[in-house]
């Protein structure tokens, strides 16, 4: 096994991917560099489109052929680059070592498999079990999310959305991985629900010591399960930092108006301060930074210099030509 | 501040080849002229349904609905036309709830039109102040659906529902489709509209902290019946009964150095199909009695704060 630096569990460099549609190009991810710890969770928080899922596939190597440009840039698991390797050894990783839980648990099952073997069909492939091992063991895992062992031969449709969410997650879950990518795992569910199940990951998370990339637009939940934050906008990371750096001290206009939107249930706000417009179109992304034509304290500069990652302090780092001036 | 809505043991009762679904269960309640009642809620709770059915989208099975003190829970069909266009709704899906072969102007055109209170001229001007209003700039005017975000055809849902002056809009769900910042701005239209026009508003969510934010009373659904309903501050501060604090406990908030500890609900939510007397919670609720599954009411626990629980005073050291 070779060594490497457990601050650099997962370590993402420049990653970038464009799609294809019709004529046009979609910058999707553009640029994007992030290192994970051994057992630590990433929040990757962003708006629709902004390119979340994508980076999350990228990683992965589970991108849509047909629509895919192009996808560039090193992904390093525990000091391997995985972006390069043969397709059949990264099936070894995906599922054993790295696996994901999709958001919609309605879509991600197999609706004419039983929920017992769809769990059990990645521990016969990866771990090389019989069929009556994979079972047991699915059966077990299927108890460790909260479902009764007497419910394993059921097809997805006789389960309801947050228990179908469950068995995902037991799927992702059963052969140990060593790190989790969560899109958006609770979005489907109701609160109560989606309370049970951010428990159970963070049981899990420290039973295992698995760390984890989750991808969510709600602040609430990554303020709740994460350790570190990266704010994503137009495909680009636009901060970053841990929990205390990014919550008591946003530096990026884009993160006061993800913080300002959201009506907090612990405050009294009169009117809430939203960042006005939308998000550009990743097919013809603005001059300069992605974010000037919203940002409300953009200049001339910021309309024609595209804004570089700096580092502030600690782990924090924002893209920011208004921040970049007042460090001067 | 006058009455505007009564609503009197309203029912809405569902057939199904496996029995009857009991979206509706015996629901009473007022709302005040300009203020707006949040109705909250898991989904199935009834939590739309009772929306739906006290604007006549659907009839109801039982009960009372008095708008403006006048009773109007059966009306017939020339009736009907003059009761919409008091009491209108705002859909919860921009995507389908607009027809995509009409542009933007025609369809905000269409109400106005139906109405028959215009002539041509003033049809095209109210149309350019109702577009104007709710914020759809000149350049989407002949665009269609298909070629907006969810936001603007949000706005468009919005302007059709106000167009012809109701006194009273049902928002069902109507910022859940939206992401974070355009939510953010769809609110605000609301809430300056509501200042503007005078409307009440009941509005529907399964987001706690919407609901905190626009909502001048909340009443909390579960299963098809109303467990809890007081003014929203008391709400946030006092929450009487067991399912609301587990609600509320159950939100992630933002504030990182203040976590408060969770309640954990066991189990998931049942179903309203012949359901047992008593209260729907029972089977979930960590302090359920024997005494739970006998029949029970809504009572005034604290002035104006109305929670149907058996052991209210118990759990709450009342």
């Amino acid at each position: 096994m070779t060594t490497y630096d457990e601050s650099k569990f997962l370590s993402v460099k420049d990653l970038n991917v464009t799609y294809k549609s019709g004529e046009d190009i979609v910058y999707a991810v553009n640029g994007v560099s992030f290192d994970l710890a051994k057992g630590s969770t990433l929040g990757l928080v962003g708006e629709t489109g902004a390119g979340k899922t994508t980076i999350a596939k990228a990683i992965l190597r589970i991108l849509p052929d047909h629509s895919t440009r192009s996808c560039t840039g090193s992904v390093i698991f525990k000091g391997q680059e995985i972006s390069s390797i043969k397709n059949e050894e990264m099936q070894k990783i995906r599922g054993a070592e790295i696996s994901m839980v999709f958001q919609d648990p309605m879509t991600a099952l197999n609706p004419t498999m039983t929920v017992v073997d769809q769990i059990a069909e990645g521990l016969i492939i990866h771990q090389g079990m019989t069929k009556e091992q994979g079972r047991e063991a699915a059966i077990k895992m299927l108890e460790t999310v909260g479902i009764s062992g007497d419910r394993a031969d059921e097809y997805p449709h006789q389960f309801s959305g947050g228990m179908k969410q469950r068995v995902v997650i037991a799927m992702a879950l059963a052969c140990n991985p060593e790190l989790l990518i969560a899109d958006e795992p609770t979005t489907a569910l109701d609160v109560t629900i989606q309370a049970q199940v951010l428990e159970l990951i963070n049981e899990l998370k420290v039973k295992q010591n698995t760390a984890m990339i989750l991808i969510t637009h709600d602040l609430g939940i990554v303020a709740e399960t994460c350790d570190n934050v990266a704010v994503v906008y137009a495909g680009e990371v636009v901060e970053m930092g841990n929990l205390e750096e990014i919550y008591d001290n946003p530096k990026h206009p884009y993160t006061h108006g993800l913080f300002g939107a959201i009506p907090d249930i612990s405050k009294d706000v009169e009117r809430l301060s939203p960042v006005d417009g939308l998000p550009p179109d990743p097919s013809a992304l603005p001059k300069g930074c992605y974010f000037s034509p919203r940002c409300p304290r953009a200049t001339e500069e910021c309309h024609s210099r595209h804004p570089e990652l700096i580092h502030l302090e600690g782990s924090h780092f924002v893209r920011c030509i208004e921040v970049e001036k007042e460090g001067k | 501040m006058s009455e505007l809505l009564r609503v009197e043991h309203l029912k809405k009762y569902f057939p199904t080849p496996r029995g009857t679904v009991h979206a509706v269960d015996d629901i009473t309640f007022t709302i005040e002229k300009g203020k707006t009642m949040g109705l909250v809620g898991e989904s199935g709770c009834g939590k739309s349904t009772l929306g739906r059915t006290v604007i006549h989208l659907q009839d109801s099975t039982d009960g009372k609905i008095f708008l403006d003190g006048k009773d109007i829970t059966k009306v017939d069909k020339n009736e009907l036309k003059a009761v919409r266009e008091k009491m209108q709704i705002i859909f919860q899906d921009p995507y389908s709830s607009l027809n995509p072969r009409m542009t933007l102007r025609d369809t905000i055109k269409e109400p106005l039109e139906l109405s028959g209170r215009f002539n041509k001229e003033q049809l095209e001007d109210e149309t350019t102040r109702l577009m104007d209003l709710v914020g759809i700039e000149k350049r989407f005017h002949y665009s269609y659906p298909h070629e907006l975000d969810g936001g603007r055809r949000q706005r468009v849902g919005i302007a059709r529902a106000i167009a012809l002056h109701p006194e009273f809009v049902v928002c069902d769900e109507p910022v859940s489709a939206l992401d974070v910042s355009i939510q953010a701005q769809i609110l605000n239209l609301l809430m300056d509209l509501q200042d503007q026009e005078q409307l009440t508003y009941i509005f529907v969510t399964h987001d706690l902290s919407v609901v905190r934010h626009i909502s001048d009373t909340i009443c909390v659904m579960y299963l098809g019946q109303m467990v809890e309903t007081c003014p929203t501050d008391e709400l946030f501060k006092n929450p009487l009964h067991p399912y609301t604090k587990a609600l509320l406990s159950a939100i992630p908030s933002v504030d990182i150095h203040n976590r408060s500890k969770r309640i954990q609900l066991k189990g998931e939510i049942t179903s309203a199909i012949d359901p047992k007397p008593g209260c729907r919670f029972a089977q979930r609720c960590p302090y359920a009695k024997e005494d739970c599954y006998r029949d029970l009411t809504l009572t005034e626990v604290r002035p104006g704060h109305f929670v149907s629980c058996a052991y209210v005073k118990e759990i709450n050291n009342l």
